[in-house]
């Protein structure tokens, strides 16, 4: 049987001319990120960690409805969602600001999915899951700012972008949400968020960023 | 060129999309062909201090009402545009 179009209803299920589809789900980055030591021999200066299977949803005030989504917010995890470019940790979840009267709620283990969330912000506020459209990426070592520093045009410098300060902002003409996480001994930690489609790019220009320095690559479960 | 969004703070140009004059209003229903023919072709070619749209695409993704002086590039004022953020509407 020839591979051009055929009709659906002569496809036969169990014949070869079915295309084989893997529905497993994979990272975008699962072909370009290998794991392991590259750039430069010696002391890697930077770290590359994607983080996997992560919950994230995007939480965007209605019409009016900022105040509401608020004490919403506020009843349910605790602390006050960001209003300026700031994360707000939780015990189990960090709220990143993404926007005027718009943030992401990033967890893991299904406790803040968009079914949890909906019928608490059902009547302020929009949700969108963005679990499976963003890359997580945990960027740390000792030349971790250097590296960013060529590829964003905002103050990195701990005065400016402080642990727990959040920037919506572009780095090789993509968008990206970036944050300060929790230092790691003395180090800074920057967490980036990028669109699933864009994060091989940028992944690439990172690595190339980063090869200078020395680079260790790997993969991993846990928020950090 | 940096803009000041009046929520991230300064970025570069790069981060930002020019749309055109700030000042034409939509006009009635009823307001007849000249009225739209001018809402939707005519501009002014200001040399000097303009009121002008930017989106932060690049960024927050809101809309901003940026005064520029087209001869000299001085930014004076930075403001949401109304829409900008659920809380400004209607502001």
């Amino acid at each position: 049987m020839s591979n051009s179009a055929i009709p659906s209803s002569t496809i036969r299920m169990e014949g070869v001319s079915v295309a084989e589809f893997s529905w497993e789900v994979r990272s975008p980055l699962d072909r370009a990120l290998v794991a392991g030591r590259h750039g430069a021999h010696g002391d890697a200066g930077v770290s590359l960690t994607e983080i996997r299977n992560f919950d994230l949803v995007q939480v965007m005030a209605r019409r009016g409805k900022t105040s509401e989504m608020a004490k919403v917010a506020k009843a349910r995890f605790g602390v006050t969602a960001p209003v300026t470019p700031q994360t707000a940790p939780t015990a189990d979840a960090t709220l990143i600001w993404s926007g005027p009267d718009q943030f992401f709620v990033l967890s893991k283990g299904g406790k803040h999915t968009m079914v949890a969330l909906g019928q608490a912000f059902a009547s302020c506020a929009s949700l969108s899951d963005q679990s499976h459209a963003r890359v997580l990426i945990s960027i740390s070592g000792a030349k971790a700012r250097t590296m960013l520093a060529k590829l964003s045009s905002i103050d990195l410098h701990p005065a400016v972008l402080g642990v727990g300060a959040a920037a919506a902002t572009s780095m090789d003409h993509t968008s990206v949400t970036l944050w300060r996480g929790g230092d790691r001994g003395e180090q800074a930690v920057f967490n980036l968020l990028v669109f699933a489609t864009f994060a091989e790019s940028l992944w690439h220009t990172m690595l190339d960023s980063a090869a200078e320095y020395g680079v260790t690559i790997g993969h991993s479960g846990e928020l950090t | 060129m940096r803009i000041t969004c009046p929520f991230c703070g300064e970025r570069e140009l790069g981060e930002f999309t020019y749309l055109g004059d700030a000042k034409p209003v939509r006009p009635a229903a009823d307001a007849g062909e000249d009225a739209v023919y001018d809402y939707v072709y005519l501009r002014d070619n200001i040399a000097g201090v303009m009121s002008e749209n930017w989106y932060h695409g690049g960024g927050c993704r809101a809309w901003l009402k940026v005064t520029r002086n087209t001869l000299t590039h001085e930014i004076s004022a930075v403001e949401p545009a109304a829409g900008a953020g659920a809380a400004k509407v209607g502001a």
